[in-house]
């Protein structure tokens, strides 16, 4: 088993954890799990690679398709990797990194939802209010 | 079988059917027993029961000139009696005639393990419909009998009118003298044969069906039932995250379907366990928790021990299993363990683990007692034997073959026999790997490709940029490769004064960067190496990379 991905459903933001090595040969099914765990009604999506050993251009690939799916959807996608990360080698290396959006923990990814959640816990029926939350970086 | 104590019963006298005195010994006339002495054949012990059966229709048809004759065995989980072999009246097995002890003509034989004879079957109480059908006028049988338990019914019928007397038992009772023994032997046989097929078969599809193949490490297994049958050894090769190799084996005490399916439960909660990420120790409690909860506490052994081939780190721990041999060129003898209690043996075991290090071109062995035990001889001085026997071989495969041709005796083994090896493969200085083009091969090679650039003295960042554009060349190959069946790419790497040139050659087609990702496959290659060729050849592509060492 190359990698895992356990998901943790919260109120509003789906934590996908990865573990292990992303390559050719488990990126896009990787990338379609965790479009299928996160249910409509989530803000987004915080995918934590800290414990990914290995990310190769097609693990930078399901990131990137993670994100058009998402924002198709009207979510985003918040990425957590620690700076020791060898995945920043890989983003570095192919030169992605400053498109992306990083954070260097998950409490932080979290906490840059922080704002929206506590605007949906107030109105969770205005769902359109999900394309303009406050307070996080636009992705 | 006891012939004197056989006599001949009517049910109900005056209604066609006659009482017979018991029967005194009576020597029948010399060609019936000559067609009759055939039924003690020796050869005809060896054979199954459907020709044993078969015989004995075909000597008895022949000997009492009858028209019809069937042998019906007795089932004694139903109690009930089912046409197994028929002549004349094949319709009684071909329809799977069940007669209930007691009930009809059959079954009162059998119930009151007397014979019995019917001049006219439109007077009798006769069960089967079949009988009346054929039109069968009489009917003969008695119950076949071996040390005192009922094994079935032996009848015969004739489709004439006709009055069996005391000497048509006795020749029926000589033919069921001679027979049945050798039913029963075969029955058993067959019951026993069959439960040995089907344990085979469970034995089969508990253990892993082809081994996980890893580049980089060598692995090969074998699995060789007992003479007798299967019994509970098993072992396993599990592919765990982070790269590394789980390798397991195990013996449940016992022998048949039984001890299969035990190992089989056993086998699965430890792979189970494994995946999940435990360590060899860990994994081995849980297992041993598991084995605690089950209804049918069996008795076994196991050892498991988790391989990184990166660096050749071996983490073993054991549950009363006996030691793993290790060797190399330089070394070779048993892992001293710290003995830890059998799985299941007390609440809360704990299982040490031990840390070792298999150095390039080392194998560890792991096997079951059946390999080194043998009766007068010392355990250490089987493991020595073993030792012996595979210390030539070259690689895992030899090692097995090596220990079978070696160690399995030639009239076949007391006991069931597990064995895996893995083989830490050495990495050459000048490497060259012919792989397949599949994203399964990747990781494995990432893996030989780190090792191979920290003998060579490379640092972290060297390691995991060099290896980053190693990976990406070979994703090329692997995209691009086209053949019809299986294609392949190969890896060529060299170093000389502290400068790496590694090759990727593929048989596609190169293709120009197609969308984002491989253009930022491409962009880390060149990010990451100094050097960078990219060459069509006859057969397809060659990229080659050079980077120098930062520590060089």
């Amino acid at each position: 088993m190359l990698a895992d991905v356990q998901f943790d459903i919260r109120p509003h933001v789906v934590v996908a954890t990865l573990t292990g090595e992303v390559d050719l040969s488990n990126a896009t099914q990787i990338c379609d799990a965790i479009g299928e765990a996160t249910p409509n009604t989530a803000l987004g999506v915080v995918l934590d690679l800290s414990s990914v050993d290995y990310l190769d251009s097609a693990g930078i690939h399901l990131i990137y398709r993670l994100r058009e799916n998402l924002r198709a959807r009207g979510q985003k996608l918040l990425l957590v990797i620690p700076s020791d990360s060898p995945v920043q080698d890989s983003l570095r290396l192919a030169a992605v990194t400053q498109h992306l959006p990083i954070t260097p923990s998950a409490a932080e990814a979290l906490a840059a939802f922080a704002p929206a959640e506590a605007e949906a816990a107030e109105s969770p029926a205005k769902d359109s209010d999900r394309d303009t939350p406050q307070g996080e970086p636009a992705v | 079988m006891t012939t004197g104590s056989q006599h001949l019963e009517t049910p109900q006298p005056g209604a066609g059917q006659v009482v017979l005195p018991p029967a005194s010994p009576y020597l029948a006339p010399a060609d019936q027993l000559r067609i009759l002495s055939g039924l003690s054949d020796p050869a005809l012990s060896e054979v199954g029961l459907d020709e044993l059966l078969d015989e004995v229709l075909v000597r008895v048809q022949q000997a009492l000139e009858v028209d019809t004759v069937a042998i019906l065995l007795y089932d004694p989980e139903t109690h009930q009696l089912v046409a197994r072999a028929a002549k004349g009246i094949e319709e009684e097995v071909e329809q799977g005639v069940r007669v209930p002890l007691g009930k009809g003509f059959a079954g009162r034989i059998a119930a009151e393990r007397v014979a019995i004879a019917i001049a006219d079957v439109d007077h009798a109480d006769i069960l089967n419909p079949i009988l009346r059908e054929k039109r069968i006028r009489s009917l003969l049988g008695l119950p076949l009998v071996v040390e005192g338990d009922l094994i079935g019914v032996l009848h015969v019928g004739s489709l004439v009118p006709r009055i069996f007397g005391e000497r048509d038992l006795a020749v029926l009772q000589v033919a069921a003298a001679r027979v049945a023994p050798g039913i029963e032997r075969a029955r058993l046989y067959s019951a026993l044969e069959r439960e040995h097929r089907l344990a085979v078969v469970l034995q089969r599809s508990l253990l892993p069906r082809e081994l996980a193949g890893v580049v980089g490490v060598g692995v090969a297994a074998r699995y060789l039932p007992a003479r007798d049958g299967v019994g509970g050894d098993w072992y396993d090769v599990i592919e765990l995250p982070h790269g590394l190799v789980g390798i397991a084996i195990g013996d449940v005490v016992g022998h048949g379907m039984r001890a299969a399916a035990l190992m089989g439960e056993v086998r699965f909660a430890l792979h189970a366990y494994a995946l999940e990420g435990h360590a060899p120790g860990r994994t081995l409690e849980l297992v041993d928790r598991y084995v605690q909860t089950m209804r049918e506490r069996p008795m076994a052994t196991a050892a498991y021990a988790v391989f990184d081939a990166e660096t050749g780190r071996l983490t073993l721990a054991t549950a009363g299993h006996l030691p793993p041999i290790i060797f190399g060129p330089t070394r070779a003898g048993a892992i001293e363990v710290e003995p830890a209690a059998p799985l299941g043996a007390f609440p809360y075991g704990n299982c040490p683990e031990h840390e070792l290090t298999l150095a390039s071109g080392e194998m560890i062995v792991m096997y079951t007692d059946g390999l080194v035990e043998r009766r007068g001889t010392a355990l250490a001085q089987g493991i020595d034997d073993l030792l012996t026997m595979v210390s030539a071989a070259g690689s895992a495969e030899q090692v097995c073959r090596s220990a079978m041709r070696g160690l399995v005796p030639p009239e076949g083994l007391d006991d069931d026999v597990a064995m895996l090896v893995l083989h830490n493969l050495p990495v050459p200085a000048q490497l060259r790997m012919h792989l397949a083009a599949d994203p399964g091969t990747l990781a494995g090679v990432r893996r030989v490709i780190r090792r191979w650039l920290r003998e060579r003295d490379a640092d972290s960042g060297d390691v995991n940029e060099i290896t980053l554009a190693v990976g990406e060349a070979c994703a090329n190959a692997v995209e691009h490769a086209y053949s019809p069946g299986p294609a392949w790419f190969e890896l060529d790497a060299t170093e000389s004064d502290g400068e790496v040139t590694i090759a990727v050659r593929d048989t596609g087609r190169w293709r120009e960067a197609r969308g984002d990702n491989r253009g930022r496959g491409l962009r880390i290659i060149d990010a990451a190496m100094s050097d960078v060729e990219l060459t069509p050849t006859s057969t397809g592509t060659e990229i080659v990379m050079r980077r120098r060492l930062r520590a060089a």
